[in-house]
């Protein structure tokens, strides 16, 4: 318990620390943030009042408490360009980027897994010699430029998946949980799916194979043998069941990380999600929208920051029980 | 004869030759006696003890040798059958060797349920009973491994070993770990269950006093080989083999205070390139110029007391000389050798 | 009189400078053979360094001109030939002389990148674990938060608003990379600091800071340098990712920027695979380049690494 508080207080601060350094991130930036609205049609005395209107001509430090005490009521102000609430575009957009990174993360930790506990088995072998180097490539290799390939291989010269969107144009659904588990759907997700699970297998993997061999030479694993119990079971059971331990953990905080990089990848497959998004308001220099969209992405980072932490008590009972050894 | 080892051989895959942890190893258990297996670090107990149980690491090889349980030669095949059942293990280390992340009791349940042939209810049961046999509060079997003391480990460890009531069982330094107090209590219960089970113990130790205090026979072991083998009493009474001789003066008395300790000089030689003859020879006070040619080891079927030693005849007058702390200075050593 | 007291303890109980270097160069030249990860990774980048050395001399055209065909036309969408080893650009310019000097501004972004997260997070690394107290605190908490900040996306808005520059992205990405390296080399520190040298220094009463210099940070340089070759890497790609999404430098060509213009003018419909292709493995060259010669030093310069 005493565990868990403590990693709460550390995740809240940093969630403070970021929320802070993005409001004088964006205060400090160079041009006024209103530039997308004031014109040269506008005159003096209306360009003051529009001032007043978002709150920009009280000093820093009051603004900065505004700020605060708006977010903490999910206030994230109106969008420059759409002239929308912020915060209604995001969580529009927000299945969207939540449901490729889950589903690529899943299937790639899937693979991961199972890859990383046979390449562990396969120790020595020349199936070791060519794979090891291939997963590090595949670490190494640009997570749009993956997309890139995926897409004129899979979409434009195969032509089996859409080449990009989230739906085909001039579809209609009776409700979003309908739009969501139409095949159309699906089919969309199917290729950036793919260039997710592509660019981040190799983490897993690598990390349940060097777990594995360090794992199976553990003397709990030899008694296993002692006692006789099948290879399976030793495997599976013992082996693999304390090797995942930090794949776990490493899955949490990949939910969190990769939300971060789909930056790229949304914007290679025009997925509406929200890292497009961010990209979109920080073109249009839309601040209220990119600051919005920086907060959400930072918010799940540091989420599943804590989830990890607490995951890993759950998981293991050593550190449940507060006692690191 | 419960168990027989005959000219046991075991190596370790090495850089330029094999490591011989076990070169040529012989020697027998009787049915219902705790049996010492003693010699330093590194003479190859752990690793003899594991072959018995077929379970070596991925670099390690029996290159030679016939192991018999009942009458029965171990292979494989016989021992997929005969592990555990009736054949256990105490680990050395009993913390590593259980599994951090369930509960002592699951353990104790998987061993009775997946190698047994009880069911989930009964298995409990039965868990409850061994924890009681080895003096653990059966609430603890809901605790994780790492939430016991050493010297609860390790009653655990043998509590697991009954599980399902065994004959044999070999057990790896199971006090080695714990302070003197435990260490007593530890050797107490083992010693009062194999009376009660009639079980057969290989006790592997480096400490000669748990010999004197626990075993009913004795094996001494020095790189790979066996050097003297006999009744416990015989044995540590009027030891034959000068590296007995050297382990009696090396150990404090576990029921006794630690008096004059001599240490004997040196260390075990490299098991890759053992010395030609008796291997005891670089180290040994006694040893002559005859002794570093041939093989000297005890042979597979002696009964008795036996002692692999060159100069066995003269065991009588050795004994006396080593009594004498000045015979194991390195000086002398040099001088006589 | 205290230095003087230090060396004649050193000399006993530390190997001396002479015997240290000849056992790293034998380790290193051992390498090849015993770590051919290593080995390969510094070939890739001895490569990239050569190529980037002579551009000029590699590629004829200068990478942004547009070129034509002998026949006078403008040579736009060519496939690879003998004349265009990679093709021609929609707008006819040569894409292997892209690809050449793209490697230039390649090694510009890593190296630079490299060098600032390397020297700032073992300054801080080497600080805060010597001298410990508030400092340590206070440093290791801006790095906590420097760790959760989300690293594109914080790029993205850092580069979208200061304006579209190089320098802006290696900031960007020293910002974000330093506090790895420092919570590393600091751990690092606090064990180096308990060995019998380090104390004999201390109690001969040589000065903090000689000790931290002289004694200490040579044993954490090889660490700083695993660092900077893991910074190389995700240097280049951020600055590819960057440039993809239409925020870098439009005034230098880089395989980013190449990507992004093959990207946005169709090259992936038109199966132009000669275009989009070969910056995508350049990068991933230079990156697993980085990821085995981090693996191959940690063994030659940290023994204790070996199993
Ligand atoms: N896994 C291994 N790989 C290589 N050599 C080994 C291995 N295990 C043991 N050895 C070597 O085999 C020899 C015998 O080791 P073993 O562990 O059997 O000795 P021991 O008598 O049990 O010693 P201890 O009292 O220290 O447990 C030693 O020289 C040791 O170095
Ligand atoms: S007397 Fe000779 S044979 Fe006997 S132990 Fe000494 S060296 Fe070995
Ligand atoms: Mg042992």
């Amino acid at each position: 318990m005493r565990l868990v508080l403590e990693r709460f207080l550390h995740n809240a601060g940093a969630l403070l620390a970021v929320t802070t350094i993005l409001f004088f991130m964006f205060r400090l930036m160079p041009g006024t943030p209103l530039a997308a609205y004031i014109n040269d049609n506008l005159n003096a005395d209306q360009q003051r009042l529009m001032l007043e209107m978002f709150g920009l001509d009280k000093p820093m430090w009051m603004q900065y408490f505004i700020y605060l005490g708006n977010l903490v009521h999910g206030e994230l102000g109106l969008s420059f360009f759409q002239r929308r609430p912020v915060l209604d575009i995001l969580l529009e957009v927000l299945p969207n980027s939540l449901i490729l990174t889950l589903t690529g993360l899943v299937v790639a930790y899937i693979f991961g897994v199972l890859a990383g506990a046979w390449l562990a088995w396969k120790r020595g072998s020349w199936v070791e010699g060519v794979a090891v180097p291939i997963v590090l490539a595949s670490r190494a290799a640009p997570e749009f430029w993956i997309g890139m390939v995926l897409l004129a291989l899979l979409s434009f010269n195969l032509g089996w998946f859409p080449s990009g969107g989230a739906n085909s144009p001039g579809m209609f659904y009776t409700s979003e949980w309908q739009r969501l588990v139409s095949l159309d759907y699906l089919q969309h997700l199917a290729l950036p799916v793919l260039t997710l699970a592509l660019y981040l297998q190799g983490l897993p993997l690598l990390l349940m194979r060097s777990n594995m061999l360090e794992v199976m030479h553990e003397e709990f694993v030899v008694m296993a043998r002692m006692k006789g119990f099948s290879q399976w079971r030793i495997v599976i059971r013992h082996a693999a069941r304390n090797a995942l331990l930090p794949v776990v953990t490493a899955f949490a905080l990949g939910i969190g990380i990769s939300m971060g990089g789909n930056v790229v990848v949304e914007t290679v497959f025009s997925w509406p999600g929200i890292g497009r998004m961010l990209v979109t308001a920080v073109a249009n220099l839309d601040y209220p929208l990119a600051q919005g969209a920086f907060l959400m992405i930072a918010l799940v980072l540091i989420t599943m920051n804590f989830v990890a932490d607490l995951l890993y008590g759950v998981l293991d009972p050593r550190v449940r029980h507060g006692r690191a050894g | 004869m419960i168990l027989e080892v005959r000219d046991l051989e075991v190596h370790y895959r090495g850089k330029a030759a094999p490591t011989r942890a076990v070169d040529g190893a012989s020697f027998a258990v009787p049915a219902g006696q705790i049996v010492g297996l003693v010699g330093e670090s590194g003479c190859g107990k752990t690793t003899a003890a594991r072959a018995i149980m077929g379970v070596l690491p991925g670099n390690a090889r029996c290159v030679g040798g016939e192991i018999r349980f009942k009458g029965r030669t171990l292979d494989n095949a016989a021992m997929h059958d005969l592990r555990w059942r009736q054949i256990a293990y105490v680990p050395q280390s009993a913390m590593s060797s259980l599994d951090p992340v369930y509960t002592v009791g699951a353990q104790l349940a998987e061993v009775l349920t997946k190698r047994g042939t009880l069911g989930r209810a009964a298995a409990q049961a039965r868990a409850a009973d061994l924890f009681e046999l080895v003096g653990l509060g059966p609430r603890r079997l809901a605790d994780y491994p790492h939430q016991f003391s050493g010297g609860m480990r390790q009653r655990a460890a043998i509590a697991m070993a009954l599980a399902l009531e065994p004959s044999l069982i070999l057990a790896d330094e199971p006090v080695t770990a714990l302070d003197v107090i435990v260490q007593r209590q530890v050797l107490d219960t083992l010693r009062a269950l194999q009376q009660r089970l009639n079980l057969s113990v290989v006790l592997v130790t480096h400490d000669i006093s748990v010999v004197a205090y626990l075993c009913d026979a004795v094996v001494v072991m020095y790189a790979g080989q066996v050097v003297e083998s006999g009744p416990a009493r015989d044995v540590l009474a009027h030891p034959r083999h000068p590296y007995t001789m050297g382990l009696r003066n090396a150990f404090p008395d576990l029921t006794s205070r630690a008096t004059d300790l001599v240490p004997i000089d040196g260390s075990p030689p490299d098991l890759a390139d053992p010395p030609a003859g008796c291997r005891f020879a670089p180290r040994c006070p006694f040893a002559l110029a005859a002794c570093t040619t041939g093989t000297v080891a005890v042979g597979a079927d002696a009964p008795g007391h036996v002692s692999a030693c060159r100069r066995d005849g003269e065991a009588d007058a050795l004994r006396r000389a080593a009594l004498e702390p000045a015979t194991w200075q390195r000086s002398s050593i040099s001088a006589t050798s | 009189m205290a230095e003087r007291a230090e060396a004649s303890l050193l000399a006993r109980v530390r190997p001396g400078r002479g015997a240290r270097v000849a056992a790293v160069l034998r380790r290193l030249a051992a390498m090849p053979a015993r770590d051919p990860f290593a080995f390969a990774g510094l070939t890739i980048y001895a490569a990239f360094v050569l190529v980037a050395l002579f551009a000029d001399l590699l590629a004829s055209n200068p990478p942004l001109e547009i070129v034509f065909t002998k026949a006078g036309r403008l040579a736009a969408n060519l496939p690879p030939s003998a004349e265009f080893p990679l093709g021609t650009t929609n707008l006819g310019r040569d894409i292997y002389a892209q690809l050449v000097f793209g490697t230039r501004s390649a090694l510009a972004v890593g190296l630079s990148a490299a060098i600032v997260v390397a020297s700032v997070g073992t300054i801080v690394g080497l600080v805060a674990g010597y001298f410990g107290g508030w400092f340590d605190t206070v440093l290791m908490r801006i790095a906590d938060m420097a760790l959760s900040l989300p690293f594109l996306p914080f790029v993205v808005v850092l580069t979208g608003f200061l304006g579209a520059s190089t320098w802006n992205i290696v900031l960007a990405v020293a910002l974000l990379l330093w506090p790895n390296s420092a919570r590393v080399i600091r751990s690092q520190v606090l064990t180096v600091r308990e060995r019998a040298y380090i104390e004999a220094a201390r109690v001969t009463g040589a000065r903090p800071w000689r000790i931290l210099f002289i004694h200490v940070a040579p044993n954490i340089l090889p660490l700083s340098f695993v660092y900077g070759a893991i910074a190389i890497g995700w240097a280049i790609i951020t600055e590819a990712g960057i440039s993809f999404l239409g925020f870098g430098d439009s005034t230098s060509v880089s395989w980013g920027y190449m990507l992004q213009d093959a990207f946005s003018s169709q090259a992936l419909s038109r199966g132009q695979y000669h275009w989009f292709g070969p910056p995508g493995i350049c990068i991933m060259l230079i990156v697993v380049a980085g990821f085995f010669i981090s693996r191959g030093y940690e063994e030659v310069f940290i023994p204790k690494l070996r199993d």
